[in-house]
């Protein structure tokens, strides 16, 4: 660049850009954005973090889906804030005498968004779809297992009978309801035309649907339980979740669910003034399961399983890595239903006990290289964990490797892809393996601990006839507070057997606007219960007040 | 010559068809199938035996692995690769909207990688051992040892964090679709800058070096000086003298390129939270997703073998004395 | 013949060998990288930890030394295998010509036209049991020597028959040399500078891969600190803690240049063809 072509550069350049400034204008259009929510229609702008995998209400469901399921259409019954069953679509229901047959009531006036009336032959249409191995629906299937047949016996009434008297059979009637008149069957439902433009009853009707983009939904004018406070329900899908909180940060999203670490900044910052939160507890805990059977020398002694819990310092790391927010769980009960003893407590952190327990247990250092041994055999383990797209994972086996070192035990860390864990967990071949484990609000956990499930998801292989009875009895009792004091006792013998190792429980932070509000959290979540979206409401407050 | 490119062509084929062959045994090799839960998945569900066999019996899962592999052949033959394991949207349609994405990314890549590395190269061959020369080559020969994984994060921190210059992620704003025109196609641009930086920066050494040792291998003839004395501009003698020479080794490049063009950089395309090709491959190894997989070979596999054909061809075109070989 | 070496084959040399002499050096230097403090999480660079600390509390500058045995061994090791396997075969393609040509040919395409990360997934994930008793540092080259010997073959046979036709080689063959006797004595100096170079960035390649594979969580596995490891870590604290992304990469970077470098110093050192060209 030498000096002469400046000169020119000067010249040119203003012509230019005065030349251009029109065409930017022109083309720099901005659309119209909603209007100001003071005045115009109420819009909440949600951040979603994925497409569900399919919009058809019961096919392939996700968590995502079930969320918008839950918006679009209604069930027979759901649970409330205090994890009790309420009714919805049904307005009672009975069982027979020998339980065998449960018979509901359906509610008189509830139409389609398309006007049609629902009645008792759209829930069987539904239950017939939910069944169907076709349509994938993972969540409701299972439990319609022990279902042998229903029969509509007026347009509102539906007489359903079990093989198996059990109360947990009314869990499954969370099932959305599809309308027979509009819904396809079989494979075609997760394909077809309803999977473009799903019709329920519930308190939104579906608007749009933009792959990668967003969700709308709008309110629906003629809910039989009262139109809801706000107009629209927005998900906007964004994978990631840092630009998401610029987002809410800005005023662009209303609610977002965040990691405790934004949690955390969002409370400091001053951009983050405008916003509220809460933190609420999904019904899952992560926890240690130790492998039972027999096949390594360690954890078939309960003395042993208590110790390697003692050992960890819980609140140290929920202090440090969790900002506090995380919980202690004591058994795979969650603390928020109402199955839970509330008198099992943690174990504390007492390294002095747990090196006592081990000691106790025969485990001693004898050879004074700083490891316990029994039997010349050192107390070195592997413990397995999967791999996962959060760090937490890998951290929490780190801390736990250096707890337990400090009590005299090796642990080796094994780390496997997701599903490779999973297959070597079920054919019980590891020492300790840890996850995440979810439930249903349903406090039967059969499955997890009954001896006869050993090969399925029985997989640390427990086998204690007490725990078999309480959950058989559990199983088929009826009586509330019958069953409460089954589930109570059950919890006691596996607080005591600690068969798996129950560590912590996540939080959930969500954040939203100061301005939204009659937001109700709940261990299922804000979305699912009975007053879930269809109560919040706008209040469009001055925001320093 | 024509014999032994349809000879090519048909080897290709076979070598394609024995890929997928390969990729569908060792997919069912992987432990877990399919449908195993994901680990954010809800509650105790676990599908019933009859449930399971179903499911399984839908999805072919039930066959023989040699039948399920002539099903997949089958129906590739009437232009169908299947439906996804993980969300039965057509494998086509899951690929394509990727590909676009990827496509672009990588193309705008290269138009920077090229932009910048052909004159960087060519000054440097016109004066050799300069000052310019020696920095040009220091700097891009840095420039390629640093890790795109690190480069990505770097950037990152800079311009986003930092500077609050360019988003962080993603590939539209938050409000893209209240920006119209030339405000929509901006905000799209800023989003692209800091990938396309990490994808092509570390091209840049190669390139550049490359491109300056061709044009000095035949610069240092007599020819070169020679067609400058009877009055060739520069742009001439480069064209004719210098990269026409370069003419075979330039094709493998292109040879290896096409390939590299619609596959996606998984590590770019996690750092920017970027919907590529990439990030589909991985999600459908650990989902054992197969028939994704086994359109997603097809495609690489095909690019690749594409553009060896590629520069084989033009290599024989080119230079005679292979021609006979 | 110079009477000096080049300055890039020295610079190089320095770099690797300093980097070499960390790694060996760490677990009398550095502090245990695995002491986690959870009093002492995301710490800044200070006089305590010179490089900072991490999510748990583990001292930056014990990782990112202790790091370099592993990524250093992982790039040595995976690159040896690589060329292992693709030198002789790019050799014999390359000489032989014809139905060798054709088979080494058609394995290269196959493998280039593989997902690698498939195959090392499937490895890494699947394979059988006895795979897992090796040490990680093995089994993860091992992996990575499997799926990028390609270039190096591909290379070689280029050059195998380039030089086939050579004056140089022609010559000799008139006189009745066998052929043994031409590719090692007039063959492989010529092309051994490319496949110095090609080993010295396939070193570098492989270190960078096994980044990739601690991304997506399969490489070492956890405690142990690669430098990979580290910046998949540093991620999710991109907008919190720039030290973590800073040093274990520039330690990265230095491997890498330093391959670089030697690749470089030694295709100028061995190459006679080149060195006119220099200025």
């Amino acid at each position: 660049m030498n000096m002469r072509s400046a000169g020119g550069i000067e010249r040119v350049l203003p012509v230019t850009l005065a030349g251009l400034l029109p065409v930017l204008l022109l083309g720099c259009g901005v659309a119209d954005r909603p209007p100001a929510r003071e005045d115009g229609p109420v819009t909440i702008r949600v951040l979603m973090s994925h497409d569900p995998p399919n919009l058809s209400l019961i096919g392939k469901v996700d968590r995502n889906s079930q969320i918008l399921a839950a918006q679009i259409t209604d069930s027979l019954l759901r649970y409330d804030e205090h994890m009790e069953l309420q009714p919805r679509l049904a307005r009672g229901w009975e069982f027979s005498e020998d339980r065998l047959t449960l018979t509901f009531h359906l509610r008189a006036g509830v139409r389609w968004h398309d006007g049609r009336e629902l009645s008792a032959d759209d829930v069987i249409f539904s239950v017939e779809q939910a069944r169907d191995p076709l349509v994938e629906n993972r969540s409701f299937a299972p439990q319609f297992r022990d279902l042998v047949s229903m029969e509509a016996v007026d347009p509102l009434t539906l007489r359903t009978r079990y093989s198996v008297a059990t109360p947990d059979v009314l869990d499954g009637w969370r099932l959305p309801i599809i309308p027979r008149h509009l819904a396809e069957t079989g494979a075609a439902l997760l394909t077809g035309e309803f999977a473009r433009n799903p019709v329920g009853c519930g308190p939104f009707r579906f608007v749009r649907y933009r792959p990668g983009e967003e969700i709308v939904l709008g309110a629906n004018d003629d809910y039989w339980d009262g139109r809801p406070r706000i107009d629209r329900l927005v998900f906007r899908i964004y994978p990631d979740q840092r630009t998401g909180y610029q987002a809410l940060l800005t005023g662009e999203l209303d609610l977002m669910t965040v990691t405790p670490d934004l949690w955390h900044e969002a409370r400091q910052t001053e951009a983050g003034a405008h916003l509220d939160g809460f933190v609420y507890y999904r019904l899952s805990v992560w926890q240690v399961g130790w492998n039972l059977d027999g096949s390594n020398p360690f954890f078939t002694d309960p003395r042993v399983r208590r110790a390697m819990l003692l050992a960890l310092d819980r609140e140290k790391f929920n202090e440090s890595l969790v900002h506090g927010l995380a919980r202690p769980a004591a058994t795979t009960f969650h603390p928020g239903s109402p199955w839970t003893d509330p008198t099992i407590l943690p174990l504390p952190y007492d390294p002095d006990e747990a090196r006592r327990l081990l000691e106790e247990a025969g485990w001693v250092d004898h050879d004074g290289d700083g490891i316990r041994d029994r039997d010349g055999r050192p107390f070195r383990f592997t413990l397995m964990i999967h791999a996962s797209t959060q760090g937490i994972n890998d951290h929490m086996a780190a801390w736990q490797q250096q707890s337990w070192a400090e009590v005299g035990i090796r642990a080796a860390i094994e780390k496997l892809e997701w599903r490779q864990f999973r297959e070597r967990r079920r054919a019980h071949e590891f020492e300790a393996a840890m996850a995440g484990l979810s439930f249903t609000p349903s406090p039967d956990q059969f499955e997890l601990y009954h001896s006869s499930e050993r090969d399925a998801f029985n997989f640390v292989g427990l086998a204690d006839p007490e725990v078999d009875r309480l959950l058989e009895e559990g199983r088929t009792t009826f009586d509330v507070e019958a069953r409460r004091a089954i589930y109570f006792e059950l919890q006691q013998r596996l607080h005591a057997l600690q068969p798996i190792g129950c560590l912590l429980h996540f939080p959930t932070p969500v954040l939203h606007d100061k301005r939204l509000k009659g937001i109700v959290p709940s261990a299922l979540d804000h979305w699912r219960i009975t007053r879930g979206p269809r109560e919040w409401y706008w209040v469009a407050e001055d925001l320093a007040g | 010559m024509l014999l032994s490119v349809v000879r090519r062509l048909a080897t290709a084929t076979v070598t394609l068809l024995l890929v997928t062959l390969l990729v569908f045994c060792l997919i069912h090799l992987a432990p877990g199938e399919p449908l195993g839960l994901e680990p954010d998945d809800e509650g105790l569900m676990r599908l019933g035996e009859q449930a399971r066999a179903e499911l399984r019996a839908l999805y072919h899962l039930d066959q023989p692995l040699p039948k399920q592999y002539l099903l997949w052949l089958s129906d590739l033959a009437r232009g169908d690769l299947g439906r996804s394991f993980h969300d039965r949207r057509p494998v086509v349609r899951k690929i394509a909207e990727r590909l676009g994405v990827t496509l672009t990314l990588n193309a705008c890549s290269l138009a920077l990688l090229l932009l910048v590395a052909l004159p960087l190269g060519t000054f440097a061959a016109l004066n050799p051992g300069s000052g310019w020369d020696r920095f040009a080559a220091g700097g891009t020969y840095l420039l390629y040892a640093v890790p795109v994984f690190w480069a990505g994060l770097l950037l990152q921190i800079l311009f986003s964090v930092q500077l609050g210059w360019l988003p962080l992620a993603g590939l539209r704003s938050y409000d893209h679709e209240f920006l119209l025109g030339l405000a929509g196609l901006a905000d799209r641009a800023v989003h692209l800058i800091l990938p396309i930086v990490c994808l092509s920066y570390s091209g840049l050494a190669y390139v550049s070096r490359f491109v300056r040792a061709t044009l000095l291998e035949n610069a240092a003839g007599d020819s070169w000086r020679a067609a400058r004395a009877r009055g060739l501009s520069l742009l001439g003698v480069l064209y004719r003298h210098g990269f026409r020479q370069a003419g075979v080794p330039l094709l493998t490049l292109a040879g290896f390129l096409l390939p590299s063009m619609v596959g996606g950089s998984v590590i770019v395309e996690t750092i920017f939270a970027i919907p590529g090709v990439g990030r589909l491959f991985v999600d459908a190894a650990f989902q054992r997703d197969v028939p994704v997989l086994m359109g997603l070979t097809l495609l690489s596999g095909t690019a690749t073998l594409a553009g060896i054909l590629l520069a084989d061809l033009a290599y024989v075109v080119v230079d005679p004395r292979i021609r006979r070989a | 013949m110079r009477e000096r070496l080049p300055s890039n084959l020295s610079w190089g040399a320095v770099l690797l060998g300093l980097l070499a002499a960390v790694a060996v050096a760490a677990p009398w230097v550095a502090v245990d990288p695995a002491r986690l403090d959870l009093d002492r999480v995301l710490r800044p660079p200070s006089t305590d930890h010179w490089l900072g600390t991490d999510a748990l509390g583990r001292d930056m500058a014990a990782r990112v030394l202790h790091g370099a045995r592993v990524s250093l061994a992982v790039g040595l090791l995976s690159a040896a295998i690589a060329l292992l396997i693709g030198l002789p075969l790019g050799a014999l393609a390359g000489y032989r010509g014809g139905w060798a040509d054709a088979a080494v040919s058609r394995m290269i395409e196959a493998m280039l036209c593989f997902p690698a990360l498939l195959l090392v997934l499937a490895l890494l994930a699947a394979g059988p049991r006895w795979f897992y008793g090796m040490s990680d540092v093995l089994r993860i080259a091992l992996v990575l020597g499997l799926t990028g010997w390609m270039p190096a073959a591909r290379y070689l046979r280029a050059e195998f028959l380039k030089l086939k036709r050579s004056e140089m080689v022609l010559a000799a063959r008139a006189v009745g040399a066998g052929h043994l006797r031409v590719v090692v004595r007039h063959i492989l100096p010529c092309a051994l500078a490319p496949v110095l170079v090609t080993a010295a960035f396939a070193v570098g390649a492989s270190v960078a891969m096994e980044a990739a594979l601690s991304f997506l969580g399969l490489g070492v596995r956890p405690p142990v600190a690669t430098w990979g490891g580290l910046l998949a870590d540093a991620r999710e604290q991109v907008d919190r803690a720039w030290w973590l992304a800073l040093f274990p990469g520039v330690a990265l970077f230095l491997a890498v240049l330093g391959c670089n470098l030697i690749g470089e110093g030694m295709r100028d050192l061995l190459d006679p063809r080149r060195s006119k060209a220099r200025p």
